[in-house]
């Protein structure tokens, strides 16, 4: 199929235009006119009043990071590494040390993340055998003014909860 | 030359070396027969059925690979239907109790149980009765763990035990699934060379307590190498990494195969070596006390040798042969004198008739093919006559006392050259004209000659974040010819003929060249 070309026509060429100074007072009137007409009445704004008005967002949106618990309160994590080994930005670092809470053998000892590289891809979750990671905090904003502080660790992570209900996030599971 | 002999794999014609088990004699053509039990160390056993194979036309048709000579024209079937069951069915079996923890498994990524489950098997378990529960994370002594969950009673260890070391301390207990490896009580694994059970183990149920969760084993880059730790120069591989803003650290040392020299094994002193490559090394170069850049110290250091009247380098025995070869141009150009004195590196009675040496030096033999002295009196005298002495990574505090050190350099220009603090004792450090921190034998290449004179090169993968120079870029910097590894390697070519055939020294063989008595005694 050949390429369908169209062509428009240029514009620009009459001599009232090129003197620029007249097509700029016509656009900010045009600005000028939604301005006001938006001071007055702003519900057709196509916008969401954030922060104020923050977002709906479903059980499987890719978050923060936590890392999950037993129920009486030890990690799930073992320290297998494979999210740090399928992790594509390579910013998860653990170090692994002997489990001392008596669940099996292993534990991390640390475990980083740094938020400034992560490209929220959700392999990590995937990876996991243990459903000891997820993305699930419902937390997307996170701001710093420097670079260390976009490393959250391993502490942090455990104390964050999960944002949605159980069966909700399950349910975004099926079919995989 | 091995006789060859011709034999039919699946239909298809193989050349294989004849003398061999089926096993041995297809793995060289590049033909695997899955197997646990059988190690060409420790020979066929013939417990783990893994490696059962058909024979067309045989009597009888189905035979173990581990126990079955290779015969010129054997039909032998890899692929029927019957053997793929088997394997199939093997594998089933070591999985009924098998607690598949590889997650937290040290061994995955190598090992067998995964790789074969991959290829042979593949399956999901049909078990429904709760698994067999044992011990798990036992001391076994030696700093080996066992799990008895996951072992596959292959007996490798205990075969281990029984036959190279002799000392007995594993042995198999019980049977069906209630077999496993336990220790005579009280008694622990308790010998020099324990540690090799874990590379024996086909499977996680050994392990390192040392390498335990250090790393995953797929995260590990291997350099092969030879071990520094003793003359008998044991064949390595030196597992590092480099993680993420860290500094490129050894995370273990295992036996490479050489059938010549160490066989499948090494000792556990010389795993433990790694620990000195990896901690408290020297990081600064310095000069008159202050850190300076190197070529300030090379600089200074030359003009010193210059007005000198007597120089004596001193060189470590277990420098290579491109080291050595560099120092000796060296001193031939400025007409200093060379020692090796070591006295302290042996050990007397140390050593035993399996691999280690009372020798702690990995190169003595190359120090003599090059006619190096290296005796007390030699060294004793010559120090004290020299007003300049440099050091290029020799452990003379192995050697002399403190104050032995210190009387013969009290009135000489040192420049130290060392891996580690307190080579020179800790006073004449804090004494010496200039020191410069210097590579290890894990950070740069080069060529060994054993105790039984057999040239092995090896290979320095491990890249420090702290740039340091190596011996021979030490030795250049000071005004040596040899300008680099490859001149200093055609001034060792020009000294010990036999290894003038080889273009670089990348070229040796990996089994090494067993240079012949009199070139190796000269
Ligand atoms: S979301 Fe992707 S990039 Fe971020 S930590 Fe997980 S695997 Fe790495
Ligand atoms: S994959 Fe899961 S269990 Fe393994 S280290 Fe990562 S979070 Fe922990
Ligand atoms: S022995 Fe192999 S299969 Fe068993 S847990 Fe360890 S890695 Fe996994
Ligand atoms: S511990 Fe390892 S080597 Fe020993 S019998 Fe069990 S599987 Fe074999
Ligand atoms: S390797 Fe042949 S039976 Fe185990």
């Amino acid at each position: 199929m050949a390429a369908k070309v169209k062509q428009l026509p240029s514009r620009g060429g009459t001599p009232a235009e090129k003197v620029y100074l007249i097509e700029i007072f016509k656009g900010m009137a045009i600005t000028l006119k939604h301005f006001l007409r938006n001071l007055w009445d702003n519900s057709n704004l196509y916008v969401r009043h954030y922060p104020e008005v923050q977002p709906d967002i479903p059980a499987r949106w890719r978050g923060r990071h936590r890392l999950l618990t037993h129920p009486d309160g030890t990690p799930k994590c073992v320290a297998c590494f494979m999210c740090q080994t399928n992790c594509p930005a390579d910013c998860i670092m653990i170090k692994a040390g002997t489990r001392i809470d008596g669940v099996t053998e292993k534990m991390p000892v640390s475990f980083t993340i740094d938020l400034a590289e992560c490209i929220y891809c959700g392999y990590c979750v995937e990876a996991c055998p243990e459903d000891a990671i997820r993305m699930d905090t419902g937390i997307y904003a996170f701001t710093s003014s420097n670079r260390e502080e976009m490393k959250i660790g391993m502490t942090e992570m455990l104390s964050l909860k999960g944002g949605f209900p159980e069966e909700e996030y399950q349910k975004g599971l099926e079919g995989e | 030359m091995t006789e060859m002999i011709k034999l039919f794999v699946n239909g298809e014609e193989v050349e294989v070396e004849s003398g061999k088990n089926l096993i041995d004699a297809l793995e060289k053509v590049g033909i695997e027969i899955p197997h646990f039990c059988y190690h060409p160390a420790l020979g066929a056993d013939g417990n783990c059925r893994m490696c059962l194979v058909g024979i067309e036309d045989g009597r009888p048709p189905v035979v173990p690979a581990c126990k079955t000579l290779a015969k010129e024209g054997m039909k032998v079937l890899l692929d029927a239907d019957n053997i793929k069951k088997i394997q199939h069915d093997v594998m089933e079996l070591e999985f009924i109790n098998h607690p598949t923890d590889c997650p937290i498994c040290d061994q995955a990524g190598e090992c067998k149980l995964q790789d074969y489950y991959m290829k042979y098997e593949g399956t999901e378990s049909r078990m429904w009765v709760p698994q067999v529960t044992k011990r798990k994370m036992q001391d076994f002594g030696g700093g080996v763990i066992h799990d008895q969950e996951r072992c596959v009673a292959c007996g490798r260890c205990v075969r281990f035990l029984r036959q190279i070391t002799r000392t007995g301390e594993l042995g198999l207990v019980n049977r069906g699934d209630d077999c496993r490896v336990e220790f005579f009580p009280g008694r622990p694994i308790n010998n020099r060379y324990g540690l090799n059970v874990v590379d024996l183990c086909p499977v996680g149920a050994l392990t390192s307590a040392d390498f335990r969760f250090k790393q995953r084993a797929w995260f590990l880059k291997r350099a092969e190498s030879i071990c520094h730790g003793c003359s008998k120069g044991c064949n390595i591989m030196v597992d590092h990494n480099k993680e993420k803003y860290e500094d490129d650290i050894i995370y273990r040392l295992r036996p490479r195969q050489n059938e010549q020299v160490n066989g499948w094994f090494m000792c556990d002193e010389g795993r433990m070596t790694y620990k000195l490559e990896n901690d408290n090394r020297l990081e600064e170069c310095t000069l008159a006390g202050a850190v300076r850049p190197l070529a300030d110290i090379f600089a200074d250091a030359e003009r010193r040798i210059e007005r000198a009247t007597k120089v004596l380098f001193l060189v470590s025995p277990s420098a290579s042969l491109e080291q050595l070869a560099a120092v000796q141009a060296l001193a031939e150009k400025t007409g200093a004198t060379v020692s090796a004195f070591s006295d302290g590196y042996i050990v007397k009675d140390d050593g035993d008739d399996f691999l280690i040496k009372d020798d702690k030096a990995a190169n003595r033999a190359g120090v003599d093919l090059l006619g190096i002295a290296k005796s007390r009196t030699h060294f004793d005298n010559m120090a004290k006559e020299a007003d300049v002495f440099i050091n290029f990574g020799n452990d003379l505090s192995r050697s002399l006392s403190e104050e032995q050190i210190g009387r013969l350099f009290s009135d000489t220009w040192v420049l130290n050259g060392a891996t580690h603090p307190g080579q020179l004792g800790a006073v004449m450090e804090k004494k010496v004209g200039s020191s410069i921190a210097l590579r290890s034998w894990s950070e740069y290449h080069g060529v060994v000659v054993n105790c039984d004179g057999i040239a092995q090169k090896f290979v320095g993968g491990v890249m420090k974040n702290v740039e340091r120079p190596d011996i021979v870029e030490m030795a250049a910097g000071l005004g040596s010819p040899a300008t680099g590894t490859a001149a200093a390697w055609a001034l060792v070519q020009k000294k010990i003929p036999a290894l003038a055939e080889f273009g670089g020294f990348l070229e040796l063989p990996a089994e090494g060249v067993k240079l012949t008595d009199n070139e190796a005694g000269k």
